[in-house]
């Protein structure tokens, strides 16, 4: 008797997309090694050219402005969601708790455009903000968000929090409310729970969040691109222009291969890190 | 202590040789998971119409060898049969079995009737018959009109009564029960039994049935296999492994018992005396089989073989009244005594006066009812 | 439950803080939406004046009703793939053992972490190196790899929460593995397989940096249209597009919610 009947069929389907996407990969791979041919689209011979430009001070500073621009945001994300989360965990109305629950997810769904344009309405010369405040008098001249490495993190912040937020809360759903209340019963006030007890308890969920919003915000494009407007540039924006302004896609090519192993070295580093905090949390 | 696991693979104690045509028989089956074995060269054999229970503490194999027979698990060697016929490539759904399991499992996409129809349909049975068949069933548990029912809108004892019906309409070649009253309160269970053991007797159908409740497995069965450690080491009546237990195990497992130390008296036939105090105490002579005239023994004597006297009396010990526990029908005593090897005795009688008549604190004598007792060496 | 002042004191600066924390979340929005009514074609605050007419206007846009009808076609066929070749692996993850298999997860979840942009320019050569420049079928299988990982992890969670009893049960009555299937496990994953499906919809729909790479003139998708519309022009046609889009994408969660219970989608629900 077979104890595993549908084996080949189930898993066939898998493995050939597993395939499909190894060999875009790959694409990447084999184009970053490539040279550029100006005016062409089509690459000249294998060269570590590509990587070697990499190291100009140009294109490090980007790389070096990507990392801090994700480190911002997920630590930000944090900072915010935390309290959000916690709130949707514990409350016990269910309306309140589907009320927070929409509110949080529904942006997910937006789309970068959506959300990103929404930003630039709200932090533009003649946007929301600065509307508010020059007609309330508080400021004299609009204040400049837009194009500008603050302005990007706010947006950022805004698109990484629902992943933040459901990252938090799934780990907070896991912790058994009789440590808290063990915790009360031998004399610790709120605060003291909180930091003794629940913040320890949460932090597989943290360590998964900030890992996910540093992979997720890496990855960002249209919110660094459209507020960004070209003087703010991470990894994503530098590949784009080099592919579609001017078609060097080795170029760009390489970028995705350097971004890709610098994503790789900044979780493995968050992991390391992570370890002895994780094991502080339930099993 | 081998003898005991012997006696379950040879001649096991009272039961027919298994060389004998069975509904269901397993031969030398060994199973294991990893480093555990869970079962180790269980061979057992159930006749047609039988109600076999297989019972013992979590971790004895009495479901592993329970899911072998359903086909869940494959045998790392030995033999299944079912009605005579090699079980150990066959899968699951080939056996005819019939399955009740300890959740029920009732689909709960489906409403009464699909759930018992469901067997019927993937037999390719017409419709008229499977509504005919499906309705017979449903009388026979005693749910008539609930065909309409979704498993959430049913109670405990009610889907229970759905899982067994569901199990039945099939005709299956042999019945397995996986501890399925387990999850029902006292009252329940007791009337559940009481209908699960009519209706099997009613069918005739070959019946396994695996349970931890030792008075379970006592009210229910026409045999018993009591299982420890992947090995059976007592296959009996009820009454035999109530009242004849061949080992330590057996004996402390099934029912509540007393042990006292005493000695090996002296030889009588099949039967040996054991002295405890001024008592002699007969008891059988099997598993005393090579232990010398006054060698030391332990003397198994069950609650209701013990009974209070003036502790002045001559008596088999004394002991100290240490609580009475009333139990509505009886009343259970607990006396320290230091020959009890769990320097406890407990005694069980029939009235409350008991409590009245010997209060906590007080000196009291125990005596032993003769002819009933088994001592291990 | 008796409650002192200094922790009413804090409750209350806690449910402040999620106020705050809520209104930044929904500030966008609301802010579009009111853009979106405003009659003058630059943005800014205040509107002075009130109409529907951009709304209108987005409707018409033959662009962005392009992007609509691709968005709808790649959508359509990426998510039911990937709901397809997602649940099968996931019921082999769970329940089969085989060679290769956490390198195959691994794989399959990899974009989870893998940037867009990277996956996108990626299909772009492949495309190109193959003959297939640019069309639907591009476009799809990027979407298709992209979307994969959270149907993969939906189907997972539902067939870990799926008692397999009932499957045993079956069994026993003689339903073949096949049969068991169809008749037991696949009638009771529904709920998993559904909101598997409406996650890699939504996730494919909006979809916009890896689409920005591999879509061509004619097949791009509604978020690329709209992308090239913000460089061009300024009037709030974009924000009545992004009003429609968060009105419905809300309704869709808020029925989502209802049916399938998010919270337990997202794995948030637990017994207390």
């Amino acid at each position: 008797m077979n104890p595993q009947p549908f084996l080949r069929t189930f898993t066939a389907p898998a493995v050939l997309c597993a395939f499909g996407f190894l060999l875009a990969l790959a694409a990447v791979l084999q184009f970053s090694l490539r040279a550029y041919v100006p005016g062409s689209l089509d690459p000249g011979g294998f060269t570590l050219a590509n990587f070697t430009d990499l190291l100009k001070p140009l294109y490090a500073r980007v790389f070096f402005d990507t990392v801090v621009i994700c480190f911002l945001t997920a630590v930000s994300t944090l900072i915010v969601g935390y309290p959000l989360a916690y709130a949707l965990v514990r409350t016990q109305s269910a309306v309140i708790k589907s009320i927070l629950l929409v509110i949080v997810v529904t942006p997910l769904f937006l789309g970068e455009v959506v959300r990103t344009y929404s930003w630039i309405i709200v932090l533009g010369n003649n946007g929301f903000i600065n509307s508010v405040l020059l007609n309330v008098g508080i400021i004299r001249q609009p204040i400049q968000f837009m194009f500008t490495t603050f302005g990007v993190v706010v947006a950022l912040v805004h698109v990484t929090m629902p992943v933040m937020v459901i990252m938090l809360a799934a780990g907070l759903s896991h912790i058994d409310r009789d440590y808290q209340r063990a915790a009360e019963s031998l004399g610790a006030g709120p605060i003291r729970v909180f930091l003794t007890v629940t913040l320890p308890l949460s932090m597989p969920g943290v360590v998964a969040g900030v890992t996910t919003a540093f992979a997720w915000t890496f990855s960002a494009f249209a919110t660094p691109q459209l507020i960004g407007g070209g003087r703010v540039n991470m990894i994503s924006n530098l590949v784009y222009q080099l592919g579609f302004s001017s078609f060097n896609f080795p170029f760009a090519a390489s970028l995705c291969v350097a971004g890709l192993a610098l994503t790789i070295v900044v979780l493995s580093a968050l992991r390391l890190v992570a370890r002895p905090l994780e094991n502080i949390g339930p099993h | 202590m081998n003898k005991a696991a012997d006696r379950g693979a040879k001649a096991p104690h009272g039961s027919i040789a298994p060389h004998a045509e069975g509904a269901v028989r397993f031969d030398a089956v060994t199973k294991r998971f990893g480093e555990t074995t869970a079962l180790d060269g269980v061979s057992v054999s159930i006749r047609q119409g039988e109600f076999m229970t297989l019972l013992g503490p979590s971790g004895c194999g009495k479901t592993t060898l329970l899911n072998l027979a359903a086909g869940f698990l494959g045998p790392d060697s030995g033999e299944i049969l079912i009605a005579g016929e090699r079980m150990n490539d066959v899968p699951t759904y080939q056996r005819e079995i019939g399955m009740m399991f300890q959740n029920y499992a009732l689909f709960p996409h489906m409403n009464v009737a699909g759930n018992v129809a469901y067997g019927l349909k993937v037999r390719g049975v017409s419709r008229q018959e499977r509504d005919r068949r499906v309705e017979a069933v449903l009388a026979l548990v005693r749910l008539t009109g609930f065909e309409d029912r979704t498993p959430r809108q049913l109670s405990g004892g009610q889907q229970q009564r759905v899982a067994l019906a569901r199990a039945l309409v099939i005709n299956p070649t042999v019945l397995l029960l996986d501890e399925p009253f387990s999850a029902l309160d006292k009252n329940l269970r007791a009337s559940m039994q009481v209908e699960l053991r009519e209706i099997q007797r009613k069918l005739n159908v070959t019946t396994i049935f695996v349970t931890h409740d030792q008075s379970e497995a006592l009210s229910l069965s026409d045999r018993v296999a009591v299982m420890s450690e992947g090995r059976i080491r007592q296959l009996g009546t009820p009454e035999q492994i109530y009242r004849q237990p061949c080992d330590r195990f057996v004996a402390s497992f099934v029912g509540d018992s007393n042990v006292l130390r005493g000695r090996l008296h002296s030889i009588d036939g099949t039967s040996a005396v054991i002295a405890v105090g001024i008592a002699r105490v007969k008891v059988p002579r099997e598993p005393l089989k090579d232990v010398a005239v006054s060698a030391a023994v332990d003397l198994f004597a069950r609650p209701e073989h013990l009974v209070l006297t003036e502790a002045t009396q001559p008596c088999a010990t004394s002991g100290t009244i240490a609580a009475h526990v009333y139990q509505g029908g009886y009343v259970d005593t607990y006396i320290g005594c230091s020959d009890s090897l769990r320097d406890r005795l407990l005694v069980r009688s029939g009235g409350h006066e008991t409590m009245a008549r010997w209060p906590i604190g007080s000196l009291v004598g125990i005596s032993i009812v003769t002819g009933e007792g088994v001592a291990f060496a | 439950m008796p409650r002192s002042t200094y922790q009413r004191l804090l409750g209350l600066i806690g449910k402040l803080a999620v106020v705050l924390i809520l209104g930044f979340l929904v500030l966008p929005a609301v802010v579009v939406t009111i853009a979106a009514f405003n009659d003058k074609a630059i943005l800014s605050f205040p509107p002075q004046a009130w109409s529907w007419r951009w709304f209108a206007k987005a409707i018409a846009y033959q662009d962005f009703r392009d992007g609509f009808r691709n968005g709808l076609i790649v959508t359509a066929w990426s998510s039911t793939i990937a709901l397809v070749i997602g649940a099968m692996f996931a019921f082999a993850l769970h329940r089969y053992r085989f060679r290769f298999k956490k390198t195959l997860e691994a794989v399959l979840l990899s974009p989870l972490v893998i940037p867009h942009f990277t996956v996108g320019l990626g299909f772009l050569i492949l495309a190109a190196q193959i003959g297939w420049n640019r069309s639907y079928a591009v476009v799809i299988a990027c979407h298709v790899v992209l979307v994969l990982p959270f149907v993969l992890r939906s189907v997972y969670v539902s067939l870990r929460n799926l008692d397999q009893s009932y499957e045993r049960a079956a069994a026993s009555l003689g339903a073949s593995p096949l049969r068991v299937l169809v008749t037991i496990t696949l009638p009771l994953l529904v709920p998993g397989l559904v909101s598997g499906w409406l996650f890699a919809a939504m996730l494919s729909f909006n979809e916009f940096t890896a689409s920005l790479f591999v879509t061509a003139q004619r097949t791009q998708t509604l978020p690329v249209a709209m992308y090239n519309y913000v460089r061009e022009f300024a009037d709030p046609s974009m924000a009545a597009l992004s009003v429609m889009y968060i009105a419905a994408t809300a309704a869709l969660i808020v029925f989502a919610n209802a049916y399938l219970g998010l919270g337990k989608v997202l794995n948030i629900e637990q017994s207390r």
